[in-house]
């Protein structure tokens, strides 16, 4: 396993996101010598509450039902599909700092269940490049169904090495590079790297699929934000 | 899915069954030691109430974690002409974090068990898995070490193999030709009658002493 660094695009304040960004996004990857090679999609899912009381759930507003039902179970969790793992499926629930790793047959199980539903999907969907030791995806997420941009990411993933804190160096060189390309291109907003607490999901130094879902989940969390902002 | 019979046999002839399956299977035995956890879901979650299996398999070095949904025995006029239990079952397996996943989305622990006893694999028209365990209870949470049984003087039998919706039937009819042999080799190490009566809605056999 290798270590990835996710990043996705923040724009500036007033502006919004544009198909051009990409384009010019993969564009600073080809002229720092990436070729292409191969396309790059996941998939996230986010997965909410079906509760036997719809009304009380539908307005959270003064239902006593509504608030004690929230208290027993999270507001929504998310279902992570990895291009790179496909019999995989990945759960993170950042509420509650639990990642779990499972077969891709754990979304029968949910189904059969009938508790939580699948509601949202979010596709990223792009290219993937190699560029000497580095392996990139760049592509934009967007809705199940729907063209709609809602933001553009990045995989950075460094091959060579699995340990998060010796490869800690190389990516941060690697991300001023890269700044330091988009900047040339005076884009309306930069890419950003957040940098996660593993240790809080129970998770080591190694690098695994398990950091990947926690990359995502914390993004996701920074997108909505962005959006409700 | 997957087709299954479930019955029961005296502790006392465990070691004499387990003679016969090495004979009958012709595979080597495996140690079972399943701490199986049932979780129910919580009031007002799900469309309908909910319940999930998450299992540790505790017998190999490292514990692995498989979650399993069981869901209702096929019924109909279909149903009827088969004589062995035909259900859906689903499973993944999962980190070890599954256990505090369920319990944060709202499920809770209904019941725990732990599984001991031995398993026998082996094809045979169908991939058919043997396993004679005694149900064990914990007296207190989670102590499998402390794990004391529920009925000492008897132990499941459970024959099962994974089927799909396109091909129970040939499944169901390998698990009933295994029977067929092994019904009469049961009765034939004196532990007494062999009886299984397809009338049953859950397809029992029991392999009971009966004097």
């Amino acid at each position: 396993m290798t270590v990835k660094w996710l990043m996705h695009w923040q724009p500036n304040p007033g502006t919004s996101l544009s198909s051009q960004i990409l384009t010019e996004a993969c564009q600073c990857v080809e002229a720092l010598g990436g070729t292409k090679d191969g396309r790059w999609k996941s998939s996230l899912t986010f997965y909410r509450p079906m509760t036997r009381d719809s009304s009380a759930a539908a307005s959270a507003a003064s239902s006593a039902s509504a608030a004690a039902a929230a208290a027993e179970h999270p507001r929504d969790f998310l279902g992570l599909a990895l291009q790179e793992q496909p019999n995989k499926y990945f759960f993170i629930l950042r509420t509650h700092r639990i990642i779990v790793e499972a077969d891709a047959s754990i979304q029968n199980v949910m189904e059969k269940l009938q508790s939580y539903k699948a509601r949202v999907v979010l596709n990223f969907e792009g290219s993937q490049y190699q560029l000497g030791d580095f392996q990139l995806r760049v592509g934009k997420c967007v809705p199940n169904q729907a063209e709609s941009l809602r933001g553009i990411m990045m995989e950075v993933e460094y091959l060579p090495l699995s340990s998060i804190e010796k490869s800690r160096q190389v990516l941060e060189e690697f991300f001023d590079i890269w700044q330091e390309a988009v900047s040339k291109k005076s884009l309306p907003g930069h890419f950003m790297h957040i940098e996660s607490n593993y240790a809080d999901f129970g998770l080591q130094d190694h690098y695994t699929s398990q950091h990947t879902a926690v990359q995502y989940g914390n993004c996701m969390a920074q997108l909505i934000a962005a959006v409700r902002n | 899915m997957e087709c299954v019979v479930q019955g029961i046999i005296e502790t006392q002839h465990v070691d004499a069954l387990e003679t016969l399956l090495q004979g009958l299977c012709g595979a080597p035995k495996e140690r079972l030691r399943v701490h199986e956890l049932c979780l129910k879901s919580g009031p007002n979650l799900g469309v309908v109430p909910s319940e999930v299996r998450i299992l540790c398999d505790l017998a190999p070095p490292s514990p692995s974690w498989t979650v399993r949904h069981v869901g209702g025995a096929m019924r109909g006029a279909g149903a009827e002409q088969i004589s062995v239990l035909v259900r859906t079952v689903v499973e993944s397996k999962v980190s070890n974090a599954a256990l505090r996943f369920f319990y944060a989305l709202g499920y809770k622990l209904d019941h725990e068990l732990l599984k001991v006893g031995f398993a026998f694999r082996f094809h045979r028209g169908a991939h058919i898995t043997v396993t004679v365990t005694s149900a064990n209870k914990m007296p207190k949470l989670h102590a499998t070490e402390e794990a004391v049984p529920i009925t000492p003087s008897i132990q499941m039998v459970e024959i099962m193999a994974p089927a799909a919706a396109d091909n129970y039937n040939e499944v169901a009819s390998s698990v009933t030709c295994f029977l067929r042999i092994f019904g009469p080799a049961v009765t034939s190490l004196k532990t007494g009658g062999f009886y299984w009566d397809c009338s049953y809605g859950s397809r029992c056999c029991c392999l009971s002493h009966v004097k």
